[in-house]
C-alpha cells in the first residue's frame, strides 16, 4: 500500500502493476467504509431502539402514578377517564415492545452479523499484503543476485533465490485473485441481506403507530376537548393560570 | 452555449483539473462531483416525472372518468387542489430550463436553490391546502370502492389512460404531492452531504434544505390547525369530560375525613381544634401537590428519553443503497419523522403541556406556605382560645388565624378544582398530541403503501417472510465468511521457528520435501489412532489414506508420534530454502570424482538416501562452442553432465547435454552445483 515507506529490498521490477493495486485498494476501501456505515447503524439502531423502550415505559408512568393518586378517587369520572388513560399507555407499550422485537431480530441483530464478517475479510487482506511484502523482498533478492557478475556462486545464489521466490509469488498470486474475486462479491451482497431489513423496519412502525392512531382517536374523544387549535388551548391554560393567580392564597406574603 | 461548446469547456476543465491536482485526488474529487451531479439530476428528473403524472391524472384520467354513465360523485372535490400543486411544479421547472445551465454546470446547483426558495411561499400555500384536504380523497376513493362495477369502470380508465404505469387506484397519483413535499428535504440533503463546504452554491444549499423542513413543519401545523376547525364544527354529547369541568371540589372536599390523618403524619403535630372541612381540604391539597410534582418529573423524563431517540440519526447512514427501495423509503419515513414530525410532537408538548404544569407547580408555593402559617396561628390560637379577656395582641392573633382560616377555607377548593382542571386538560392534550403524531406518520406512509415489494402481506405472511429472509441471509453470509477464512487464512509462507525448522529437517531428512504437509486448522482427534495437531505445524505423508482406503484420512508422521488427520486440513508445504548448502568445490583436476558424488546420470554412482535426487548441474556461465564436438550454453541453464571428463580423460571438460538434447562438451569449471526444489 502507499502508506509504507521506501524501503531497502523494493524490486526493481513492478510486481503489481499500478491499475491492479489501485483497483484492490479502491474495493478494499469501499469494503472499509460498508464496515463503518454498518457498525454506525447498528449502534444508532441500538441506541434510538433504547431511547424508544424509555421513553414507551415513561409514558406509562406517567399515567400509572396518576392512577395510583388518591385524586383519582374523588370522581367516578375521574377514575373512568384516568383508567382509560392508563390502560391507552399500556396497550401502547406493548405494541412497542413488539416493534422493539420485530426490529432487534430483522434489523439490528443481520447488522451485527454482517459487521462480523470483517474482522475474517481484513485479516485476509493483512495476509495478502504480508505476502506482498515477502514477495517484494524475495524478487529484489533475486534481482540484487541478477545483476551481479555471474560468477558460479552468484548462479548458485540467484537460482536459490528464484526458487525461494517462486512459491511465495504463487501464495501471493492466489490471494490477491481470491480477494479480487470475493471482494466485490461480498460488497454486492449487501443488497440482497439488508432489503429484508429495511422492509421489516418499515413495517414494523406502520403497525405501531396504526395502532396508536386507533388507540389515542378513541381516547381523545373520550378525554379530551374537542375543537382546540394550539392557541385555543393555550389561551385556556393561561386564563386558568390567571384565575389561580388572582386568588389571594396563591400570592406569596 | 450549444451544448458541444459546454461539453468542450467542461472537458478543458477537467483535464486542467487532473493537471493541478495527482491523479488519485483528482478521481476522488471527480467521483464526489459525479455524485453531487447524480443527486441534482434526481431531483431535477423525478420533478419532471412527478409533474407528468399529475397533469396526467388531472387531464387525461379526469376527462376519462367524468365521461363514465353515470359519472363518479364528487370527482371535482377529488381533483380541486391537485391544479395549485401542478402550477407550482411547473413553474419550478420552468424557472429551471428558463435560465438555459445544464446540470453539469456548477450554477445549476445556485439556480436550483434560488427558484425553490423564490417559490417557497407557493409551494407551501399549493401544499397546505392539498395535505389538508387530502383526506377527503380519501374518503371519496373508499366510496367508489364499495360499488363494485363502478370500481371496475375506474381501474379500468386508470389503466387504460396510464398503460405504462403500474397503478390500480385514483390514491396512486393523488399520494403524490403527499409524498413529494416530504422528499425535498432527503433529496436536498443528499445533494448537501456530496457538496463541498466550498462550494459557492454551499450556503445557499443549507438553507434550502432548512426551508425545506421548516415548509413541512408549517403544512402540517396548519393541516392540524384544519382539523380541529372542522371538527368543531361537529355537535357535541355531554361526556365525561364535560362532567370533569363541572367538577365541584367543595363536594370532594366533603368526602373524606382521611386526609386530617395525613396531616398529622405530615406536621407531626396534633392541633387540637380539629377542623374536619379543613382538615380534608388540606390533605387534598398535599395529594394535589404531590400529583403535580410526579406528574411534572415524568413528564420531564419522557422528554429526555425522546431528545435522546431524536438524536440518534438512523437515517444518515450511507450504504451506497441509494438505487434500492426499501431503504430510501427508510430514509425518507426517518427523516420526516425526526426532522418535523417528532419535532413538532416535542414542541407541542413542551408548549401545552410541560409549560403550564411548571407554571402551576410554582403556583403551588402560596397555599402550602400559607397552610403552614395557619397552623402556626392555630397552636398559637388554641392557647389564647379559652380566654374570656383577650388583650390587644391576643384578639390580633385570633383574628389573624381565624382570617387565615376563613380565606384557606374559601379558597382552597377554588385552588384544588382549577388545579385539577388543568391537569385534566393537559392530560387530554398528551393524548391528542399522540393521535396527531399517529396520524402525521400515517399519512407518511400511505405514500410509500405502492413502493414496497411485500406491503400488501398481511401482518402474520410478511413477519414470516421478513424472518425466513433474514435467516436466509445470514446462512448465506455465513457460507461466505467460511469460503473467505478457508481459502485466505492459510498460513503464511513464513520463516519458521527453530523447532520447527528442525522438524522440517526431521521430516525432510526422513521423508523427503515432497511430503512435507502444513496444518490449516488446529485438528482435535477423535477416533484411535488421531492425532492433535496445532495448526501451522508441519508433518510428513506416510500414506494417503488409512487402512480402510478413505482418502480423507492421512497418515502422517508429527515429527515422532504417528497417526491419522483429516486431508482437508493438510496442504503442501513449500520450502523456501534460506541456507542454502554449502557448493561443492569446482573441478580440480585430481579429486574431482569424489565432489561429484551427486550427479544423477543413472548409471553411476548408486543414490543416496534421499527419494528423489536433490542438487542438479548448471551452467555458471555462457559458453559458446567453437568447435563441433562442444556445445553453447547459457549462464543459469541446468544441464545434464553424461561424462566428468573428455575422451581423453581430460577432466576439465565434461560432456553434458544441454537443453533441446544438444550433446557436447563444456569447460568443467564453467558447471555448478545447485539444490533442485521438489517436483509438484
Amino acid at each position: 500500500m502507499s502508506w509504507i515507506p521506501f524501503k531497502i529490498g523494493q524490486p526493481k521490477k513492478q510486481i503489481v502493476s499500478k491499475t491492479v493495486e489501485r483497483d484492490f485498494e479502491r474495493e478494499y476501501d469501499k469494503l472499509q467504509k460498508l464496515e463503518d456505515q454498518t457498525k454506525k447503524l447498528h449502534k444508532d439502531m441500538k441506541k434510538s431502539t433504547e431511547a424508544d423502550l424509555a421513553m414507551s415505559k415513561a409514558a406509562v408512568k406517567i399515567s400509572a402514578d396518576l392512577l395510583s393518586n388518591p385524586l383519582c378517587e374523588q370522581d367516578q369520572a375521574f377514575l373512568d377517564s384516568m383508567t382509560a388513560l392508563d390502560t391507552a399507555m399500556r396497550r401502547m407499550d406493548s405494541f412497542n415492545q413488539e416493534k422493539v422485537n420485530q426490529i432487534q431480530k430483522t434489523v439490528i441483530d443481520p447488522l451485527k452479523k454482517y459487521s462480523g464478517v470483517f474482522p475474517s475479510l481484513n485479516m485476509a487482506v493483512k495476509r495478502r499484503e504480508q505476502a506482498l511484502q515477502d514477495y517484494k523482498r524475495l524478487q529484489s533478492k533475486a534481482e540484487k543476485y541478477e545483476e551481479k557478475e555471474k560468477t558460479g556462486p552468484v548462479m548458485v545464489k540467484l537460482h536459490q533465490a528464484r526458487e525461494e521466490l517462486r512459491p511465495v509469488r504463487e501464495d501471493f498470486e492466489a490471494k490477491n485473485k481470491q480477494l479480487l474475486d470475493e471482494m466485490p462479491k461480498f460488497y454486492y451482497s449487501r443488497i440482497d441481506y439488508f432489503q429484508p431489513s429495511f422492509e421489516a423496519l418499515i413495517r414494523a412502525q406502520v403497525v405501531y403507530f396504526t395502532e396508536m392512531y386507533n388507540i389515542f382517536s378513541e381516547l381523545t374523544d373520550q378525554i379530551d376537548q374537542a375543537g382546540l387549535t394550539d392557541e385555543q388551548r393555550e389561551r385556556e391554560t393561561e386564563a386558568k393560570l390567571s384565575e389561580l393567580r388572582a386568588l389571594s392564597i396563591v400570592a406569596d406574603d | 452555449m450549444t451544448y458541444e461548446e459546454l461539453e468542450n469547456k467542461t472537458r478543458r476543465l477537467k483535464s486542467l483539473f487532473f493537471l493541478l491536482f495527482s491523479t488519485e485526488e483528482a478521481a476522488a474529487k471527480e467521483r464526489a462531483a459525479q455524485r453531487q451531479m447524480l443527486a441534482i439530476e434526481e431531483l431535477v428528473h423525478s420533478e419532471r416525472n412527478y409533474l407528468r403524472l399529475l397533469r396526467l391524472s388531472s387531464g387525461t384520467i379526469r376527462n376519462n372518468l367524468q365521461k363514465l354513465q353515470p359519472p363518479p360523485a364528487d370527482l371535482d372535490s377529488v381533483f380541486l387542489d391537485i391544479e395549485d400543486v401542478i402550477d407550482v411544479s411547473s413553474r419550478l421547472l420552468g424557472l429551471l430550463d428558463q435560465k438555459l445551465v445544464q446540470p453539469g454546470d456548477p450554477r445549476f446547483l445556485e439556480t436550483l436553490c434560488e427558484s425553490f426558495l423564490g417559490l417557497s411561499s407557493d409551494i407551501e400555500a399549493a401544499y397546505k391546502e392539498y395535505l389538508a384536504n387530502y383526506n377527503q380523497v380519501t374518503v371519496v376513493e373508499n366510496s367508489y370502492k364499495q360499488k363494485e362495477a363502478l370500481w371496475n369502470d375506474v381501474v379500468r380508465v386508470i389503466k387504460t389512460s396510464a398503460p405504462e404505469v403500474n397503478a390500480t387506484s385514483l390514491s396512486f397519483f393523488l399520494v403524490m404531492p403527499v409524498q413529494r413535499i416530504a422528499r425535498y428535504p432527503l433529496l436536498l440533503q443528499t445533494i448537501q452531504k456530496h457538496t463541498e463546504k466550498t462550494h459557492p452554491a454551499y450556503a445557499l444549499l443549507e438553507r434550502t434544505a432548512h426551508t425545506s423542513i421548516a415548509l413541512n413543519y408549517r403544512i402540517n401545523e396548519y393541516k392540524r390547525f384544519r382539523e380541529v376547525a372542522d371538527k368543531y364544527k361537529k355537535t357535541e354529547t355531554l361526556t365525561i369530560k364535560d362532567k370533569i369541568y363541572r367538577l365541584n371540589t367543595h363536594s370532594i372536599a366533603k368526602k373524606t375525613a382521611r386526609f386530617g390523618q395525613h396531616i398529622r403524619h405530615e406536621t407531626g403535630m396534633a392541633p387540637k381544634l380539629v377542623d374536619e372541612e379543613f382538615d380534608a381540604l388540606e390533605g387534598f391539597f398535599y395529594v394535589l401537590e404531590h400529583g403535580i410534582l410526579e406528574l411534572l418529573e415524568n413528564v420531564e423524563t419522557y422528554l429526555y428519553h425522546l431528545q435522546g431517540f431524536l438524536s440518534c440519526r438512523t437515517e444518515e447512514f450511507d450504504l451506497d443503497m441509494d438505487g434500492e427501495k426499501a431503504p430510501i423509503c427508510y430514509k425518507e419515513i426517518t427523516t420526516a419523522l425526526r426532522q418535523w414530525i417528532l419535532p413538532t410532537f416535542e414542541k407541542r408538548m413542551r408548549t401545552l403541556i410541560r409549560k403550564p404544569l411548571g407554571a402551576l407547580r410554582d403556583l403551588l408555593v402560596g397555599p402550602r406556605n400559607l397552610i403552614r402559617k395557619r397552623l402556626d396561628k392555630l397552636l398559637d390560637y388554641e392557647l389564647i382560645e379559652a380566654k374570656s379577656n383577650l388583650s390587644y395582641e391576643e384578639q390580633d392573633v385570633a383574628n389573624t388565624y381565624r382570617t387565615m382560616n376563613t380565606l384557606l377555607l374559601n379558597e382552597l377548593p377554588q385552588f384544588t378544582g382549577v388545579a385539577l382542571q388543568m391537569i385534566w386538560s393537559v392530560l387530554g392534550t398528551f393524548s391528542c398530541l399522540h393521535r396527531d403524531l399517529a396520524a402525521d406518520m400515517e399519512q407518511l406512509f400511505q405514500s410509500f403503501a405502492q413502493q414496497l415489494p411485500h406491503s400488501s402481506m398481511e401482518r402474520g405472511a410478511f413477519r414470516e417472510w421478513a424472518e425466513s429472509a433474514v435467516l436466509e441471509g445470514a446462512r448465506r453470509l455465513e457460507t461466505l465468511c467460511r469460503s473467505v477464512e478457508h481459502t485466505l487464512n492459510g498460513p503464511v509462507v513464513q520463516p519458521l521457528s527453530p523447532s520447527s525448522r528442525r522438524r522440517l529437517k526431521q521430516l525432510t531428512d526422513k521423508h523427503g520435501s515432497g511430503k512435507i504437509y502444513q496444518v490449516v486448522g488446529s485438528v482435535v482427534g477423535s477416533r484411535d489412532l488421531d492425532l492433535n495437531l496445532a495448526r501451522g505445524e508441519l508433518v510428513a505423508i506416510i500414506s494417503e489414506a488409512d487402512t480402510r482406503g478413505d482418502k480423507r484420512r492421512w497418515l502422517v508422521d508429527a515429527g515422532g508420534p504417528r497417526g491419522y488427520a483429516p486431508s482437508s486440513k493438510l496442504i503442501r508445504y513449500h520450502q523456501p530454502t534460506e541456507d542454502p548448502p554449502p557448493s561443492p568445490q569446482l573441478t580440480l583436476p585430481d579429486g574431482v570424482t569424489e565432489t561429484r558424488r551427486h550427479s544423477y546420470t543413472p548409471e553411476s554412482q548408486p543414490m543416496t538416501v534421499m527419494s528423489q535426487p536433490c542438487f542438479q548441474v548448471l551452467a555458471a556461465y555462457d559458453f559458446t562452442a567453437t568447435g563441433n564436438h562442444e556445445v553453447s550454453v547459457r549462464a543459469g541453464e541446468p544441464v545434464r553432465v553424461l561424462e566428468p571428463r573428455d575422451k581423453r580423460g581430460n577432466p576439465e571438460w565434461s560432456l553434458v547435454e544441454a537443453r533441446g538434447g544438444a550433446r557436447g562438451y563444456v569447460p568443467s569449471n564453467y558447471l555448478a552445483i545447485a539444490p533442485r526444489p521438489p517436483h509438484h
